[in-house]
């Protein structure tokens, strides 16, 4: 399914931003808000997963139901698990399309990763203590 | 012991009503805060010494070691980055300008990926803004556009806005009407008077629909732009025309989404408009704690908010070149100092990436994601909470942070002064 990715802040995300490594942090940055006829439209219920893909990449969320949500759009926190898939490009502002990232929604049976797991795919090393 | 008066560091509101109560060298309850500063305040685990990655893992090293290594690594770098500040003070923040000068830096802030295309627009036609007090007392008309002030500035409607109790306004809920205009019907749009749901990308299409409509040219407007119809758009005009004090703030929604600076820059030209007929003003809300005092003291000390250049010697500034995400993903730079901020989980991917491959050191008091992809990590006291600086709220306002405990962690100024002084060749700032 297309959709538009569209970032943003939520409480929970600012309330773990700090503590990354955990997994308040992975579960309130890794949520896929999507509106409730999309998620049938995909075949899936609150709670499972999704594959997201974009010409940078593709990432793994978890989608859940949101009325707000217009249809044709996913909402996803700030954070490295929106970030995994938004293209770098500027258009010469230095600001990326943090909101209007066209994006592929299909479902998957492949596991989350944590945000450790993120970095060290781009060359990172975990340092683990939360 | 309570101390009062508090300010919370977190975000751009700079709350500085907090009471918080220290017990044992520890902060053990947060009053008049909301859930980010209870959050701010209490869970603040940090990284207990500095630390070098190794081919196998972490080691800890000392601060002199750290330090040293740090000014080597600058030094030797053809293309040094220096990106981050907003959540540190200013005092921290000119520093690292200094440090960006000597070496021929390019220094850029967090607003880069968050309010930089809004400077970009205040820079084409200006910013008719006013302080918070005012817009508490005054205003009787508020538009949040492209932002969700209850879960990003969760204290900005209680303190200044919808349920405010102000001088001019002293029944705030039954007195001020509250527009909403967003993509999502957020909380924030739940309690609206007026809910105006855009299309994607179609900010600057209905804020040109509302210029129009402000300068008496309805007759130009289709039945529906953007997915709003004429009669809202018209029945908004009106509001805002009819406003004693109207107050427009506005978030990412704008400066994220298609159109960028422009949207902005549409949004300022309406606040123009509307002051043909009544008291309008405009304001970003802002989001670290003090990114708009990065804006500042950058400003004041080389003549640009953010993206600035000092490769030539001097201060050059053109976003879009200079800007950090474009440095990195273009692989430019060969050494990064990253401060007060978490590039590794805000920056797309490819340019996060880069920091990965050059030597990049991080000076932070949290471990973060970009903790991962450095080569050492400082750890340093956290501006508001185990140190005192200057922090600038939303509406330009300086306020004292407080020095609420004493971790024993050395102030990132202090860390950043040092490494200044050895890539100095010892001399004094």
């Amino acid at each position: 399914m297309k959709c538009v990715l569209n970032t943003g802040r939520s409480v929970p995300q600012g309330a773990a931003v700090e503590h990354k490594g955990t997994d308040a942090y992975r579960s309130v940055a890794s949520a896929c808000f999507l509106n409730p006829i999309d998620l049938m439209m995909l075949g899936i219920e609150n709670g499972e997963r999704v594959r997201v893909t974009t010409p940078a990449g593709h990432i793994v969320l978890t989608a859940c139901p949101a009325e707000g949500v217009t249809r044709g759009e996913c909402f996803v926190t700030i954070g490295p698990y929106a970030n995994h898939i938004i293209t770098s490009e500027t258009h010469g502002t230095g600001m990326p399309d943090f909101k209007s990232q066209q994006v592929d929604v299909e479902p998957t049976g492949e596991p989350l990763k944590s945000v450790g797991e993120l970095m060290e795919e781009i060359g990172g090393l975990r340092y683990d203590r939360a | 012991m309570i101390v009062r008066d508090v300010i919370c560091p977190f975000c751009g509101c700079l709350c500085d009503d907090l009471e918080i109560e220290c017990e044992g060298g520890k902060i053990v309850k947060v009053q008049n805060g909301c859930a980010l500063a209870e959050a701010t305040f209490i869970s603040d685990t940090r990284l207990p010494a500095p630390i070098r990655r190794t081919e196998t893992g972490w080691e800890e090293i000392s601060y002199d070691e750290a330090i040293k290594e740090t000014a080597e690594i600058l030094q030797d770098a053809d293309r040094p980055l220096l990106y981050g500040w907003s959540s540190t003070h200013g005092e921290a923040q000119s520093v690292g300008v200094h440090i960006a000068e000597r070496i021929g830096a390019v220094i850029d802030n967090t607003s880069t990926v968050c309010h930089g295309p809004s400077i970009l627009a205040i820079q084409e036609v200006g910013h008719p803004g006013c302080t918070l007090g005012q817009v508490k007392n005054r205003a009787d008309v508020i538009i949040y556009w492209g932002c969700n002030p209850i879960e990003a500035h969760p204290r900005h409607m209680s303190r200044y806005t919808t349920y405010a109790t102000g001088f001019f306004v002293p029944d705030a809920q039954r007195e001020r009407t509250v527009i909403v205009v967003d993509t999502r019907r957020t909380d924030t749009a739940g309690i609206a008077d007026e809910f105006v749901q855009v299309e994607h990308g179609g900010d600057y299409a209905v804020l040109s629909a509302l210029r129009a409509i402000v300068r008496g040219k309805e007759s130009v407007i289709p039945a529906k732009v953007a997915g709003v119809a004429k009669e809202q758009l018209i029945r908004i005009a009106e509001i805002c025309k009819n406003a004693k004090f109207g107050a427009i703030f506005f978030g990412l929604g704008l400066t994220m989404s298609r159109g960028k600076y422009k949207n902005v820059r549409n949004a300022i030209e309406l606040t123009d408009a509307l002051n043909r007929h009544t008291k309008f003003v405009i304001s970003p809300l802002r989001g670290h704690g003090n990114v708009y005092g990065s804006n500042e003291v950058f400003t004041w000390m080389t003549g640009y908010p953010f993206a600035v250049d000092f490769a030539r010697g001097i201060a050059f500034y053109n976003p879009g070149e200079t800007t950090a995400v474009d440095i990195l993903r273009r692989g430019e730079c060969d050494a990064a100092l990253i401060v007060a901020s978490d590039p590794g989980a805000n920056f797309p991917r490819a340019a996060a990436a880069h920091l990965a491959k050059i030597p990049t050191v991080i000076i932070d008091p949290h471990v973060n994601a970009t903790t991962a992809l450095s080569r050492i990590h400082i750890p340093c006291t956290a501006a508001g909470i185990d140190a005192a600086g200057t922090a600038y709220r939303m509406d330009g306002v300086p306020i004292r942070l407080k020095k609420v405990i004493d971790r024993g962690y050395p102030d990132d100024a202090e860390i950043l002064k040092k490494i200044y002084d050895h890539l100095n060749g010892g001399k004094d700032l």
